[in-house]
């Protein structure tokens, strides 16, 4: 490589900077895992003795969890569904037609990725509160929607793009009709890009608080909610299992995308390579 | 569409495929238009519409006033406040990582690029929740301090200014990671090695050629990270005190509790206009940057 030549201070320093700055990612994380085994949720750390007890109690009698969890995983299902449809057909539209206005239909989409989500929650509460809409989980799912179609629209449009247009030239010519080539060529090529769109789609929905919280009632509440609820009205040890279990989800959900993604390139390229992790983070997006 | 021009088959040809492909355009495109006009742009209109109806229906300013004076001045102000204190702090700790990754050998830099990815798939309330439990009064970090002896430990680290930048840093770091990972790679690092030839120390090389280089993706960085943070909540109502009450707490808070929503439209609309202010420096600074780089190039 052509460059500097780099001294072993320079590297020392560099190794150290960024152990400390690793760890700085990581320890919160790991803190969670370790505590949710020990004894005594709030107080010190490392834990003086090991229980299993807060996951126990997870699934105990009269635990909230179990309802909120359904909760969430309903409205995520349903926001997947929307913003899967929403995501295809915009992506087709922007990938493989002559649109008129295309870049006001891209910063349309993009809009509730950079707008606050507060703003985005105060509108739809204001919305749906006369409509007595307030505490419905379609109410939710359909603002949760807002969130994670835009996503979806990212990551399909990228791999559309990614899909050679001469594949389905060719088999229109001999004679396929749209749907055809649409349902033997575009489909199974676009089919890890769908499924990561729904992964991101259900991860966004399952994991967002504030418009779940501005739409809530009271027998509404939302897994995040009740994650919030739990550190600040109830102090709830059992908080620790469930962080714990949400940790190792998302972290399940990481190593799905990262999968889909590379059997979707033909296991070109190196399942793990800091192109491919940040690939997954940006949504296929270009940088800049 | 007009068929009583004689024109070339071919040209007749393109034209109508155009159109069809114009018009199946605008069929898939409708779904997600609808939508986002329904759900996104109509209630931010409705919101707009509210914070200038005073309880008559009639036109007023002085939801603006409120938002603009007392308490609700000083929430906006801290809101200014922290996000540029996280935007500093997630560019400076985003830069050197950003930086060490693009030095590391491949496997450790796509290690070190999980565990920067990782966190962004964790909820954000779940990372907070981490932060509490470490920076606690009886926290891993205080309770190593103190085991070390140093002065004045255990530190406040909780519920207060410094616990809520630490906690925002950390939300907005894997942005300024990626982003500026992407401009790194960018540079020509050839640059580098030939000002070193020509004598110029280090020092200089990364003032004088690094720098310029890699400025405008550290401003677009700094820029994004400032503009996410304004609106958001759960660190600052979880890790902070009444001194670090920020705008999205309020406007929740006057939502939920005080039934305020003309006030609560008005501080809603004053920070979409300061993100549309951050967003439209975030347009000029790349369009610098792209002149930059065009002349550079020239």
């Amino acid at each position: 490589m052509i460059g500097l030549r780099s001294t072993r201070t320079g590297r020392l320093a560099l190794t150290v900077g960024a152990t400390v700055m690793l760890l700085y990612l990581a320890l919160p994380l790991v803190v969670i895992i370790i505590t949710s085994f020990g004894d005594n949720a709030f107080g010190s750390f490392p834990p003086d003795s090991w229980t299993l007890q807060w996951y126990e109690v997870l699934v105990a009698d009269g635990s909230k969890w179990p309802a909120a969890l359904s909760l969430s995983a309903l409205i995520a299902a349903l926001t997947t569904v929307f913003s899967l449809i929403l995501g295809v057909t915009a992506a087709i539209a922007l990938t493989r037609s002559e649109l008129p206005l295309r870049s006001a239909v891209y910063a349309l989409v993009l809009g509730p990725l950079i707008i606050p989500q507060v703003v985005i929650a105060l509108g739809l509460f204001l919305l749906f509160e006369p409509a007595a809409m307030l505490g419905s989980p379609v109410a939710i799912a359909l603002g949760h929607t807002v969130l994670a179609a835009p996503i979806a629209v990212l990551i399909l449009v990228a791999t559309l793009r990614g899909i050679d247009e001469r594949l389905e030239d060719a088999a229109a010519s001999m004679g396929a009709g749209r749907l055809t080539v649409a349902r033997r060529i575009t489909f199974p090529l676009a089919a890890p890009g769908m499924i990561a769109a729904a992964i991101f789609s259900f991860i966004t929905s399952f994991d967002e608080f504030f418009i779940s919280q501005f739409l809530a009632s009271g027998d509404t509440v939302t897994l995040p909610v009740q994650v919030f609820n739990s550190l600040t009205f109830d102090i709830d040890p059992s908080v620790t299992a469930i962080s714990a279990l949400l940790i190792a989800a998302a972290l399940l959900a990481l190593v799905l995308v990262a999968l889909v993604r590379w059997l979707g390139s033909g296991r070109r390229g190196s399942l793990l390579s800091v192109e491919a992790t940040a690939g997954i983070a940006n949504h296929g997006r270009d940088a800049g | 569409m007009s068929v009583s021009t004689p024109a070339l088959p071919a040209a007749r040809i393109r034209a109508a495929l155009a159109s069809r492909r114009t018009r199946y355009g605008l069929l898939t495109a409708l779904p997600v238009v609808i939508y986002l006009l329904v759900l996104f742009v109509y209630p931010i209109l409705g919101t707009l519409a509210l914070s200038l109806k005073d309880e008559q229906g009639g036109f007023t300013l002085h939801w603006y006033a409120d938002t603009l004076t007392g308490i609700n001045l000083s929430v906006l102000l801290t809101t200014l406040r922290i996000s540029a204190e996280t935007a500093l702090a997630s560019l400076v700790l985003g830069f050197l990582l950003a930086y060490a990754v693009s030095r590391m050998r491949p496997l450790f830099a796509a290690l070190a690029m999980v565990l920067v990815v990782a966190p962004h798939f964790v909820s954000a309330l779940v990372r907070t929740y981490g932060w509490i439990i470490l920076l606690g009064d009886y926290g891993v970090l205080n309770e190593a301090m103190q085991a070390v002896h140093l002065p004045g430990a255990p530190y406040q680290l909780l519920y207060n200014e410094i616990g809520v930048v630490i906690g925002t840093t950390y939300v907005m770091l894997p942005y300024t990671v990626l982003l500026l990972y992407g401009v790194m790679r960018g540079v020509d690092r050839r640059l580098l090695a030939a000002a070193a030839s020509m004598g110029a120390g280090r020092l200089v090389i990364f003032r004088r050629i690094y720098l310029p280089l890699v400025a405008p993706g550290l401003a677009s960085a700094g820029l994004l990270s400032f503009i996410l943070s304004l609106g958001y909540y759960v660190t600052p109502r979880l890790m902070g005190g009444p001194n670090q009450t920020m705008i999205a707490s309020l406007i929740e808070q006057q939502v939920t509790k005080d039934y305020r929503w003309n006030g609560a439209a008005a501080q809603g609309v004053v920070l979409l206009l300061i993100t549309f202010a951050g967003l439209l420096l975030l347009k000029v600074v790349g369009s610098l940057g792209a002149s930059a780089k065009q002349r550079s190039n020239s």
